[in-house]
């Protein structure tokens, strides 16, 4: 009888976690993805890629679209260039975030702020590859025909207070972070999607120099 | 005695109401109603300075199909500072606001700011114009003290708009595009605190 029940509460969970994520289903056995994911990542010293950012406002089905150019360079250097349809800059290196919007430019410590902590280890995670490893997040791994998708779950409540999950799309072809969804407990998300994605192409060091 | 006598003067000038010298007139109060803005999923880029600090970030302003306004705060990168809705049914609802901003001072001067611009109180009842020169100011009681709305004497241009104490005002805001009903440009400043709000509308394409 109770190995009954497990038979149907593990078909169940699994028609769940399909229902979730469509045309994705739960990947039991995680450690070949992992390694893959690993080996990759591992390979990966810098990616240059276009990205087009969606911030969609559920309850007001509204929906913010902004583009631009991403930079990433190990081991933790990040340039986001927004120019559609407005002028951002931000870059994560050395534990510092500069920023210069339509009106001023700024140094913080990345530390010091909660939320550019958050920001900036996310991002970074999802490039090395090794956001699967932080303590702060459970993860599952669905599989798709075209890509996998790895989804975490915050652990600590100052995690949960900013997202419900952290999804990050992983592309089949080379194991390279395709999409990065954010999901918000009131059921926003931020999705990016990265395009035309360059891997270990030389990047010049001033691309992530903070003056 | 000289100097108490002067300082006595300088006070008394201080305390006195900036809108005294102002006479009450007669007209259409409703002239204002013109200007009062449509925002349907409106999106501005947005530039926050208060007490030395800087933000910045998206706002989105959205009139819902109960009538409600929604005004919601990003960040560029996506995360979500505030968003607030206003009712005239149900007042004023914080339907998400991150800890670092959940002050009630910070809530009341944003809604307060937010109903300012929308011309939320208008028309309320003992409301008034008054003549300064060339400029009318149509008056509308608030909790404490007025919303100001200033026009040209044709009431044809929004000049200006101000929140106000009983003597002076306490937030002075303009609204540039309001003839077409979506503002293209809003700018708040407080006057007794160094805070101001900046919104450049963003183009939908």
């Amino acid at each position: 009888m109770c190995k009954i029940c497990w038979i149907l509460i593990f078909f169940f969970d699994t028609v769940v976690a399909s229902a979730q994520y469509p045309g994705y289903s739960l990947l039991t056995n995680t450690s070949t993805f992992k390694e893959k994911f690993s080996n990759a990542s591992q390979k990966t010293n810098s990616i240059q890629s276009d990205f087009t950012q969606e911030k969609n406002l559920s309850m007001l089905s509204e929906k913010i679209v902004s583009k631009g150019k991403f930079w990433f360079k190990k081991e933790s250097q990040v340039r986001m260039e927004y120019d559609q349809p407005f002028k951002y800059l931000m870059i994560l290196s050395n534990g510092k975030v500069y920023i210069k919007d339509a009106q001023k430019e700024n140094t913080v410590s990345a530390t010091s702020n909660k939320l550019f902590k958050q920001i900036n280890n996310i991002i970074i995670d999802c490039m090395k590859g090794s956001a699967m490893n932080n303590p702060d997040f459970t993860s599952q791994v669905f599989e798709g025909p075209q890509s996998y998708l790895v989804e975490l779950t915050p652990v600590p409540k100052s995690l949960k207070d900013f997202f419900q999950h952290i999804n990050i799309t992983v592309d089949k072809k080379d194991y390279s972070a395709s999409a990065i969804e954010m999901l918000e407990p009131g059921g926003d998300n931020t999705i990016i999607h990265f395009s035309n994605k360059q891997l270990n192409s030389t990047l010049p060091d001033a691309l992530f120099t903070i003056h | 005695m000289r100097y108490l006598l002067f300082i006595s003067f300088i006070v008394l000038c201080s305390c006195s109401s900036e809108y005294r010298k102002m006479r009450k007139v007669s007209g259409d109060i409703g002239c204002i109603q013109k200007f009062k803005p449509v925002f349907q999923g409106t999106t501005y880029r947005t530039t926050v300075d208060v007490i030395g600090k800087h933000l910045s970030g998206l706002v989105l302003i959205k009139v819902m199909p109960d009538s409600s306004t929604r005004v919601v705060f990003t960040s560029e990168i996506g995360f979500k500072f505030f968003d607030f809705g206003f009712s005239r049914d149900s007042g004023f609802k914080v339907y998400y606001i991150i800890q670092q901003m959940d002050k009630q001072a910070v809530t009341t001067t944003l809604r307060k700011d937010f109903e300012l611009i929308m011309m939320y109180h208008t028309p309320a009842k003992g409301s008034f114009i008054l003549k300064d020169v060339e400029k009318y100011y149509y008056g509308f009681p608030q909790e404490k003290g007025y919303n100001f709305y200033i026009t040209d004497s044709s009431c044809s241009q929004l000049i200006g708009m101000q929140r106000s104490s009983k003597r002076k005002a306490v937030v002075e805001a303009i609204m540039l595009g309001a003839d077409k009903n979506i503002p293209d440009t809003i700018g708040i400043t407080h006057k007794n605190f160094n805070f101001t709000i900046g919104l450049k509308r963003i183009e939908k394409k």
